[in-house]
């Protein structure tokens, strides 16, 4: 297993030795060394790493350019093996049993990758490597290098040798597993370690945890997540997409992905199965085929397939321009790589448990049926046209919640802003509820006379002249039954641009219709209707 | 037929319970109601709301009263859009306990594009609320009407049906409205009693009327007396 951490900053292009950190819902993900040296921890919310460290550079995560920018990478150690899977970007595995054997020894090979893989990554940060009988244990033994590294400065690769990985993951915390609620009732039972965990009987832990435990059971064990099952899975669960003409946009590709994702996951659905590893495969218009595996320590969704195979094609695709342009060819050319065929083939399958366990990629999964039809209607009718709301404050009845777009929020998430609770300011001059119904209204200016014969005026000490009689709105005359106010509103009195005077009225007509209304520089509209 | 399972009542009675409970028709219509408040079970016919059923809602406040209907029916997990209506007041909605993390505005769609909208969000949300500019046409309507029945969710017309080429299942309409708070001049818009009528097709075809506060002194929507007053708010006035 090759891990090379801080993959998210690496490839935003910041040189390790400057702060930067990674954040998702202000929250660090994933930081460079030096930010981590003044104090920045992933998990941290963004206030407080600022703090600690106030010149750090603030990124956004971009799965996207991670996984475009990590394929040179992987393509690089197909120099050594051809069995390399993907695990995420910045993580890439392969077995290492034949190269190890045709390189003479973990040691020998690990020198041939770091020195394979140096003029790929260049300044873009160490590598760290790890070996071990599973994924799980070699992904610790990276991790634990990659520690390592940090503080010695050099990478040195842990090499656990056969049938120690037991011994060597016993010392891990039991939240290595990266199932945060299982990883609290084992603390809770004073199970600490893997180890300790490991410990148990199997048949106790299935009985306590189900079907969830028993993996983790497996992989505490140092044995992995499911038993090896040597079949190849049936070869019609693969799928294949024929681009026609030939693509070069990422475009189709994502379409054409995402259409292959849910016919694979279907046919695996109808047999029961979930996938844990599938191989992306593409062949160009002039017959060169890329094969890449990629694997997913829980089971891989539609959705996280489609993701996948978009990455994966980006990065091919991306690959072509930049050998392209240092080709230094005739631009008008085309790169001479358009993508002819897509082909996913699901390359190692378990029974579906009906559970995902979120190791790595969770966000794609809680993607739902209601974020699939909002894109769907995002694509008829732009956008924006779909909006949330979020409470934002304010004296107006407008103004209490203002409209997102959809596309900005993640809909399967609990999102603060839909509560209510999260203003904490008070709005001095707000009307009281009831709220009103509409907001806003299609008659526009309207006139509100007073018993004078005149129109009704509220002073600027916000006392009225007059009481109402009649609401006149276009042809039409209502006669006012009863009303309350005005209530004043000087907003953004201290910006001369943006200051307004206002003062509102409630009026209830004969009928029993109430408005809300509002009068600005002597004229009156009706702001809402209760 | 087995000999001696003769389908009288009698011989119903006999059977053993447990053949009962297998030949037991699966889908009671009480299975198809979804939950709405408890003062406004009197409006429809079997106390709830019929899944897959085209509702329209009219008069004053009735986003308010269409909030209120649907707040209990989408439980802890359904969605609802609100398609084409710019003007609603989502906090009035709020305040009658429509959940904000699960509401989606959707832009008015352009004419011909109605159904495919609608139909679509039919099929992931649990109710859609409408109130289109002008009148939806015909093959729209059916698509609509289509997709409601096969997802058993809730339309609701916020225009009361009025650009809705076909009959619908149940029309509310707030008839009568009175404030109460407001004065001439003095105190504010405090409480709402609505009168509520309701008629629909088939098993809604007799009418139905409630009185209730929306909102009343003892919460956002609670019954009212048809010529109940406030002692407290008339001692004021």
């Amino acid at each position: 297993m090759v891990l090379c951490p801080d993959w998210p900053v690496v490839a935003w292009g910041i040189p390790l030795n400057e702060p930067a950190a990674v954040f998702v819902a202000n929250r660090v993900v994933s930081c460079s060394p030096a930010a981590r040296l003044e104090g920045v921890a992933v998990g941290q919310r963004r206030r407080d790493a600022q703090s600690r460290c106030p010149d750090i550079a603030v990124l956004e995560q971009d799965l996207d350019r991670e996984a475009r920018l990590f394929e040179p990478v992987a393509a690089a150690l197909t120099d050594i093996t051809p069995q390399v899977e993907i695990t995420g970007p910045g993580v890439v595995g392969f077995p290492t049993l034949g190269p190890s054997k045709f390189f003479g020894g973990d040691l020998a090979m690990a020198a041939k990758i770091t020195q394979t893989l140096e003029p790929v990554l260049r300044d873009r940060g160490q590598l760290y490597m790890g070996i071990a009988d599973g994924v799980f244990g070699a992904r610790l033994a990276a991790k634990t290098s990659a520690d390592i590294g940090e503080v010695s400065g050099s990478s040195t690769p842990i090499i656990v040798d056969p049938g120690g990985s037991a011994e060597f993951l016993s010392g891990f915390g039991v939240d290595a597993l990266g199932l945060p609620e299982l990883a609290d009732v084992l603390q809770r039972l004073g199970l600490r370690t893997l180890g300790d965990f490991a410990a148990l009987s199997i048949d106790d832990v299935v009985g306590r945890f189900g079907a969830e435990g028993r993996m983790a059971h497996r992989l505490a064990r140092g044995i992995d997540q499911y038993p090896p099952d040597l079949r190849k899975p049936a070869a019609d669960m693969a799928v294949t997409w024929w681009f026609d003409p030939p693509t070069e946009r990422i475009d189709p590709c994502a379409f054409a992905a995402k259409a292959l994702a849910d016919e694979m996951n279907r046919a695996l659905n109808d047999r029961g199965l979930a996938c844990i590893r599938v191989a992306i495969e593409a062949e160009t218009e002039n017959g060169e085929e890329f094969t890449r595996l990629w694997r997913h320590e829980g089971t891989l969704s539609a959705a996280a397939l489609a993701e996948r195979a978009r990455w994966q094609l980006d990065g091919w695709l991306h690959q072509a321009r930049v050998a392209h342009r240092s080709a230094n060819t005739d631009p008008d050319a085309g790169v001479g790589s358009a993508i002819a065929r897509l082909s996913l083939i699901p390359d190692e399958v378990v029974p579906a448990t009906g559970r995902q366990l979120g190791f790595w990629g969770g966000r794609a999964e809680r993607a739902d049926d209601v974020s699939r039809a909002v894109a769907r209607i995002q694509g008829i009718l732009g956008s924006e046209s779909v909006r949330v709301p979020e409470w934002s404050g304010g004296r107006g009845p407008a103004e209490q919640i203002s409209l997102i777009p959809a596309a900005a929020v993640d809909l399967g998430e609990p999102r603060e802003g839909a509560d209510s609770n999260h203003i904490h300011q008070p709005w001095p001059g707000q009307i009281p509820p009831p709220a009103p119904s509409e907001v806003g209204s299609v008659v526009g200016v309207v006139e509100l006379v007073a018993s004078s014969g005149e129109s009704l005026v509220v002073t600027g000490r916000g006392e009225l002249i007059g009481t109402p009689e009649w609401l006149i709105a276009g042809s039409e005359e209502r006669e006012v039954d009863r009303w309350a106010g005005p209530w004043p509103a000087d907003e953004r009195w201290w910006d001369p641009s943006a200051h307004r005077r206002r003062a509102r009225m409630q009026i209830v007509l004969s009928d029993g219709t109430a408005h809300l209304v509002v009068t600005e520089n002597q004229t009156w509209t009706i702001e809402a209707t209760y | 037929m087995a000999p001696g399972l003769a389908l009288n009542n009698t011989g119903l009675a006999a059977l053993d319970p447990k053949v009962l409970e297998a030949v037991r028709p699966r889908t009671l219509s009480k299975e198809q109601l979804l939950e709405v408040p408890d003062v406004l079970q009197p409006l429809f016919p079997w106390g709830g709301l019929q899944r897959g059923w085209s509702v329209g809602v009219s008069g004053r406040g009735a986003w308010t009263l269409t909030a209120a209907m649907l707040a209990p029916s989408l439980g802890n997990e359904g969605w609802l859009a609100v398609v084409g209506a710019p003007l609603v007041n989502l906090v009035a909605a709020a305040e009658v306990g429509l959940r904000m993390d699960r509401v989606l505005i959707v832009d008015t769609p352009p004419a011909g594009q109605w159904g495919t909208v609608v139909a679509g969000l039919l099929e992931a949300v649990q109710a859609v609320a409408i109130a289109p500019p002008a009148a939806i046409g015909a093959r729209d309507a059916r698509r609509i009407s289509a997709r409601l029945r096969e997802q058993r969710g809730s339309l609701v017309h916020l225009d009361g049906g009025a650009t809705w080429p076909s009959t619908l299942d149940l029309g509310l309409t707030c008839t009568t409205t009175e404030w109460q708070g407001i004065g001439k001049g003095h105190g504010y818009l405090r409480y709402r009693r609505v009168a509520i009528e309701a008629v629909g097709r088939r098993s809604a075809a007799r009418p139905a009327a409630v009185a209730v506060w929306m909102p009343g002194p003892n919460g956002p929507l609670t019954a009212a007396e048809p010529e109940e007053r406030l002692a407290s708010i008339t001692a004021i006035r």
